[in-house]
């Protein structure tokens, strides 16, 4: 999928952009994005720039001089690099022999080729780019054009896609020569030479007169000669391009020896990927490459590990010298004036461009990873799942242990999980199972994007799907679209560039558009924002993750009309409240501070709205791997961090806390909500307006996703014994869940005979997990009733003043208090009144039974108790 | 993308696609613009959408569009490529000036091209300080930076005592001279004698603060020399001479003062601290402090401190190359010179101790001020510049209002900023001009002063000044007019304004914890102060206190 590191090295180098003059507002009242913002949203797409003549700043032998064959060579090389790039709308404008490499078989390789594109043709940055020698004449007449009001940047076209064509011309000149050319003129001189080629017959030959080698040209091969003029032809419009070049005959020779590239098939494409794939007669051969294992990784995987073994690339360009930084209190302004423009500094010379390209040094990677096996570069994924996950050392083993966040920094670790995650990841969907197992231990951060995607089962022709949805065409939402981007997570370098806004733009409207039935609410911004920064190269498959996660956890949250299905949505959260915090509860519901006025934006957004991406990331490694009620728990879990300040503080101070929503420890958070799913009944939060499953199953295949913490209720869920559909006004009027008979039964591990489930699994735990209350009066509950319950009947449970009538009933229940305690009576109203009362008195994890016993009279689960003796 | 919008030269063309069904043939045309901004697979996306394409010319659909945009692009690059050579060779573009443009633009941008650097004298200084300050040589150069500061300190006593003596001497004889007023003196005689004495003063003044100039001057030399000679000293160390440490000198003047003066500005400082978490969904925590002190205590040495001076010297001197500095605001009138009112107070304290880093403040002020003839002249150009391309009215009033104020007094909401080594706490000053009209009690969040924080603030954010305190009434002195609720209105206003600032501060360098000190005058009453610290946090939002211990 992604090019290996082999013998290559990381480099890197620096330049300043330019700073903007000073306070000044874009069209839309906002501050402009600052220059180097800009380079950093368009830079994104170059990682996606992947050829074998292009590298990633990777630094290693230059090549000067050689033979014409080498030569000739050498310029096809570099013209199939120019021409990929021309494909992909980039020019390079650098071109010279400092930005034409060889690797380590003598192949090109060409750097800094995104310079001109991501500095938006020259524009963010104070110096020009490219080098005066090479230089298109076409270039130096068109001069160095700045637009000198930021806000509206009128200019001409930029350089095209033939001034590299030029600039290759002269290398191969220089090659041929065995020379540098001008090298006694001053930049000015240079630059007027060249404008003054116009009026010269053969280029070639008067400069090889001019620089005294006019032999050296006469001994050249015919096919180079010819390649030269062509290349170094003054005219644009008569200078061919590099494809033109590619099939000239000056390389009819030399052309057949190289195979045409072709990027292999990305993950999630539609395209067979193992179309290319052939394997050796002899497989052995495969296994004689005893390189070093790191090297078979890709550049992605191998600088994201040397970040994590502690590389900088800042560090490595200051030690290097390339950035000097004077002391701050140097370089202070003299006078500011009102408008905030700064005089009294000269032009600092550290901001000079430098561009050298430092090689970042890859030992002390290479010195942390050197006792990783070998084995752990290719974990086995055999069905046998016991010796998967941790095939590494035992050092890895304690490592997973550790919090997440050191988790994430660990190199060691971070390669055993990056290395299982690709190889998983490869045979998606067919080792998905093992993902979603892999995925509950943790994500790792770089393959986070396509995992996620994994998890919500996005498959099929998604580049397609997004190619072929109307981005373009106006819509009455844009409006809103385009107010709501610039106040979107907008701290985040990626998402607050240019680039960032515009991408957000289409895949918004894609999914607006795609979703006929469906509209925008504000809120969905947020909601794109981690896929699209996770998949800033792959905006369809962000628009395809957005799709998948939709229905799944908010299906239906984005109807015009979508008051029914957040009324319900937020009933049953208060309701999750009283079960699991009913002291809170009370409190809240006290002073009339109620999920309506704060919840709407955690829930509509998944949370996007209230939290900071890296927060967001942890929360949904999670979140995926839960079912649609998991997000009540996160609610829960954030109001339990806030507990205190909530029970101190009246109706005032509460709005004023959520305003402004405190940090919230997000690692806590997480665990908080998987204690308290466990402890939640599952159809303790039935919906009746969530996704139903069937429906689910052919959109997108998810039904089938495998569990979550506990199996997916729906699943299971026998229609007798299921949820009833109730009003939302009943629902609202009940302060605590309603649990179904099948839940009940499950909980009170009673077998069910009509229900050949064979034997039921013995808990280690005799110690039952539930108390069942019996509400009826004492006559019924002796004609039979559930086994273990105790009866406590409602007319006469509690006293005036709403404690409990002391008893021996009244004393099992007090016992069993922070277990689950089930109010079960003939009708939901008694049961819901005496659920309330249990609340109030400050009873934990209280429920009602969904329709009583006549529930589970059919079930023939009830016992009639022996008489007393 | 917003068409039209942006970039200019579109050109619209279109593309037309020809394409058979069975015996019937279709014709489709696409009006295009050049250059092609959007994406050609989305585009080619949409067609295949609108137009209701049948699926078997999608393929091809897709290669001729791309062709065609391919080969219309390049005509469009070669055409504009080759009207920019005509005009070269017709002779509309000078060559020379253009070839004259691009050399600029290499040498005053490329290092490979720039010319060489001069050799900085400051700047070696300062990366030679910074090494020294944070080596075992820093107890031996905050020695001796203490005994010039007692030198500094006793002859600053002896000019005291000199001047008190000439003032009692001539108060004696102002009262002889009055006694006889009206018998054999007349009103004129007493002028005289008075004029003579203020012209006595002047002279003893001027006389000691040129040998106070003098000494700073040499202290300054002998100081850097010895800092140089110190450095080299500690690189090869087998001829170190130098090195020695150097005693503290007692400091004679000093404990007179502690034994007459233990508590000295300890009376009366009120603090209260908050931590505040900003951001609405990335949050960066800050600290906050509200102080009652004069500001000019972050600059004095404290004299009773007996291990306190040195102490704070060291942090001062430890951070003062670093990237955490501290800065205050000061409050100063239009014009730039140390002759009155805080001016005066600033110079004075500064005077205090000799800067050996940074030129002596009169030195500073002259630059700015030239500095400050320069903005203007630049500025007249400008607008000069923008009135003859649009000829308003506009302009024509802003250039009387120019005409009618000195070209070098500064506006409000303007400030002008000096670098200390020498001041207690201090490194940056920001001196801060405002007017009359901020003791008014309705000033807005676009008064010039507050405009002028907020300068400050992004100064402080682009050149690391972590600390920066601030006079939070825009005043340094109370005076009548200034109320209990003129009081609490303009802290409200200061808090929520900074309080905005710190927010867009965020986006400026990613969120860097700082410190913001808000100051109120020394003279503001108890009562008011605690007002004060009542509000602050609910304007700010306070986090809450860590619970450590567990929930349940």
């Amino acid at each position: 999928m992604m090019a290996p590191l082999r013998d290559a090295g990381l480099g890197a180098f620096t330049f300043f952009a330019s700073a903007l003059p000073h306070d000044v507002c874009g069209s839309n009242g906002l501050p402009l994005t600052p220059n180097s913002i800009k380079i950093l949203g368009r830079f994104q797409i170059l990682k996606t720039i992947v050829h074998p003549r292009l590298c990633q700043y990777v630094d290693i032998t230059r090549g000067k001089h050689g033979s014409p064959v080498k030569i000739l060579h050498l310029a096809f090389e570099a013209l199939q690099g120019l021409e990929y790039l021309n494909r992909h709308r980039i020019v390079h404008r650098a071109l010279s022999p400092h930005s034409i490499l060889l690797d380590g078989e003598g192949h090109v390789k060409m750097a800094k080729f995104g310079l001109y594109y991501i500095t938006d043709h020259g524009a963010d940055v104070d110096f020009p780019i490219g080098y005066p020698s090479y230089l298109a004449p076409e270039v130096i007449a068109q001069g160095i054009v700045k637009p000198k009001d930021p806000t509206q940047c009128e200019r001409p076209l930029p350089s095209g896609p033939k001034s590299d064509v030029w600039s290759l011309g002269v290398i191969v000149f220089e090659l041929c020569m065995g020379r540098k050319l001008f090298q006694s003129l001053d930049i000015s001189e240079k630059l007027k030479v060249i404008l003054e080629l116009g009026c010269v017959d053969d280029i070639v030959t008067v400069l090889a007169e001019e620089h005294g080698c006019v032999e050296v040209i006469k001994s050249l091969p015919g096919n180079v000669l010819t390649l030269l003029r062509k290349c170094l032809t003054y005219h644009p419009s008569k200078r061919p391009t590099a494809s033109d070049l590619l099939s000239d005959s000056a390389f009819a020779e030399i052309s057949p020896t190289y195979m045409p590239y072709c990027k292999p098939a990305s993950l999630f494409s539609s395209a067979l990927r193992c179309a290319d794939l052939f394997l050796p007669e002899d497989i052995s051969l495969l296994c004689k490459d005893e390189g070093e294992f790191l090297a078979e990784r890709s550049i992605e995987e191998v600088y994201h590990l040397w970040c994590l073994a502690g590389g900088d690339l800042e560090k490595e360009l200051i030690s290097k010298g390339i950035i000097k930084s004077k002391p701050p209190i140097c370089t202070l302004p003299n006078l500011l004036l009102e408008d905030g423009e700064s005089f009294g500094r000269g032009r600092d010379r550290s901001s000079l461009l430098d561009d050298t390209t430092v090689t970042l040094s890859l030992c002390q990677l290479r010195n942390r990873l050197k006792d990783v096996p070998g084995e752990a570069y290719y974990p086995l994924l055999g069905e046998d799942q016991s010796n998967v996950p941790h095939s590494g050392s035992n050092n890895e083993l304690s490592t997973s242990n550790l919090p997440l966040i050191i988790r994430e920094r660990d190199t060691e670790y971070q390669l055993n999980r990056i290395v299982l995650f690709d190889r998983l990841l490869k045979a998606y969907p067919y080792k998905k199972n093992l993902i979603w197992k892999e995925a509950r231990v943790d994500i790792p951060p770089l393959l986070r994007g396509l995992t996620w995607a994994a998890l919500l089962g996005v498959e099929g022709a998604i580049q397609e799907k997004y190619d072929s949805t109307d981005k373009d065409t106006p819509i009455p939402t844009d409006r809103q679209i385009e107010v709501d981007i610039p106040r979107c997570h907008q701290y985040d370098e990626l998402l607050s560039s240019p680039e960032g806004h515009a991408k957000f733009r289409r895949v918004l409207k894609a999914w607006v558009v795609s979703h006929p039935n469906l509209v925008y609410w504000q809120g969905l911004d947020s909601l794109c924002a981690p896929f699209l920064y996770l998949n800033f190269n792959n905006e369809a498959l962000a628009y395809a993750c957005m799709s998948a996660f939709i229905p799944k956890y908010l299906y239906n949250f984005f109807l015009k009309d979508n008051s029914h299905v957040i009324q319900e949505y937020l009933t049953v959260f208060s309701q999750m409240i009283a079960f699991h915090d009913p002291e809170l509860s009370n409190h809240l519901n006290e002073i009339g501070f109620i999920p309506d006025l704060y919840a709407i934006p955690w829930f509509l957004t998944m949370f996007t709205h209230v939290f900071p991406l890296h927060k967001i990331f942890h929360l949904w490694d999670t979140l995926l791997l839960g079912n649609a009620s998991f997000p009540f728990c996160i609610g829960v879990a954030i109001l339990q961090q806030l507990r205190v300040r909530l029970l101190a503080n009246g109706f005032n101070e509460c709005i004023l806390l959520f305003s402004d929503l405190p940090e919230i420890d997000i690692e806590r958070c997480v665990r908080e909500s998987i204690n308290l799913f466990c402890w939640t009944p599952k159809s303790a939060t039935y919906r009746q307006h969530a996704q139903s499953l069937k429906q689910g199953s052919d959109s997108n295949g998810m039904s089938r996703s495998p569990a979550s913490f506990p199996t997916e209720y729906q699943d299971s869920t026998k229609i007798d014994l299921g949820r009833e559909l109730i009003k939302l006004s009943e629902l609202k009027s009940e302060v605590s869940p309603r649990i179904s008979a099948e839940d009940l039964i499950d909980l009170c591990e009673l077998t069910v005979p009509s229900h050949a489930k064979g034997p039921t699994k013995k808990t280690k735990s005799s110690k039952p997990k539930l108390l069942v209350v019996d509400i009826r009066n004492s006559e019924d509950f002796n004609r039979g009733h559930i086994p273990g319950s105790i009866n406590m009947p409602f007319g006469s449970a509690f006293t005036a003043d709403g404690e409990l009538v002391p008893g021996p009933a009244s004393a099992t229940l007090q016992s069993f208090k922070g277990k689950v305690i089930v109010s079960v009576g003939h009708v939901s109203t008694n049961a819901a009144e005496f659920a309330a009362h249990l609340v109030k008195l400050g009873y934990p994890r209280v429920c009602i039974l969904d329709g009583g016993m006549n529930k589970m009279k059919p079930t023939g689960l009830l016992t009639v108790p022996s008489p007393q003796i | 993308m917003k068409p039209g919008k942006g970039k200019p030269c579109y050109t619209e063309r279109d593309f037309v696609y020809s394409f058979h069904v069975g015996s019937q043939s279709f014709v489709l045309a696409v009006p295009l613009q050049f250059p092609v901004q959007e994406n050609l697979d989305h585009l080619h996306g949409r067609l295949m959408l609108l137009h209701d394409l049948p699926c078997f010319i999608e393929q091809d659909l897709k290669k001729s569009l791309n062709q065609f945009v391919k080969e219309e692009t390049i005509k469009d690059f070669d055409r504009e490529a080759e009207q920019a050579l005509e005009a070269v060779n017709l002779g509309q573009v000078d060559v020379g000036s253009l070839a004259n443009t691009w050399m600029t633009a290499y040498t005053e941008t490329t290092l490979e091209h720039a010319r060489p650097e001069e050799p900085n004298w400051d700047e070696d200084f300062a990366d030679i300080y910074h090494d020294l300050i944070h080596s075992p040589a820093s107890e031996t150069l905050l020695n001796l930076e203490h005994n010039y500061f007692v030198s500094i300190s006793e002859l600053l006593g002896e000019r005291d005592v000199e001047l008190k003596k000439l003032r009692e001497r001539q108060g004696l004889e102002m009262d002889k001279v009055m006694q006889e007023l009206g018998k054999s003196l007349s009103d004129h005689d007493v002028n005289s004698v008075a004029a003579q004495h203020f012209e006595f003063q002047q002279m003893l003044e001027n006389k000691w603060s040129t040998e106070l100039k003098q000494l700073s001057t040499i202290q300054k030399q002998e100081y850097q020399e010895w800092v140089i000679k110190l450095h080299q000293d500690l690189k090869n160390p087998n001829n170190s001479i130098i090195s020695d440490e150097i005693k503290v000198q007692p400091n004679r003047f000093q404990e007179s003062a502690d034994s007459s003066q233990p508590l000295y500005e300890e009376h009366g400082q009120l603090e209260e601290s908050f931590t505040i978490h900003l951001g609405a969904q990335l949050k960066t925590m800050h600290n906050l402090r509200l102080l009652r002190a004069d500001m000019l205590d972050f600059c004095r040495h404290k004299r009773n401190h007996r291990s306190g001076v040195k102490l704070h010297r060291l942090q001062t001197a430890l951070s003062l190359y670093s990237t955490s500095l501290c800065g205050l605001v000061l409050l100063v009138d239009n014009r730039i010179n140390s002759y009155s009112g805080i001016k005066r107070d600033f110079a004075t304290v500064g005077q205090e101790c000799t800067d050996f880093h940074f030129p002596q403040l009169q030195v500073q002020l002259d630059v700015v001020q030239q500095v400050v003839l320069y903005a203007r002249a630049q500025r007249n150009q400008k607008a000069k510049h923008q009135q003859e391309t649009t000829n308003g009215s506009e302009g024509r009033s802003d250039k009387v209002k120019n005409a009618e104020r000195n070209q070098s007094n500064l506006l409000p909401g303007e400030f002008y900023v000096t670098r200390h080594s020498n001041l207690s706490e201090t490194h940056v000053v920001f001196h801060l001009c405002v007017d009359d009209n901020v003791r008014s009690g309705n000033i807005t969040a676009r008064d010039p002063a507050i405009m002028g924080l907020r300068n400050i603030l992004k100064v402080c954010c682009t050149h690391d000044v972590t600390t920066i305190n601030i006079p939070l009434l825009l005043v340094h002195e109370m005076s009548e007019e200034m109320t209990i609720p003129w009081c609490l209105k303009r802290a409200e206003l200061v808090f929520k304004c900074v309080k905005g600032f710190m927010m867009e501060m965020v986006s400026w360098d990613g969120g860097v914890s700082r410190t913001v000190q808000f100051l109120v005058p020394q003279n503001i009453s108890e009562e008011m102060f605690y007002q004060l610290s009542n509000m602050l946090p609910q304007i700010f939002r306070v986090s809450s206190t860590l619970t450590l211990t567990s929930k349940r």
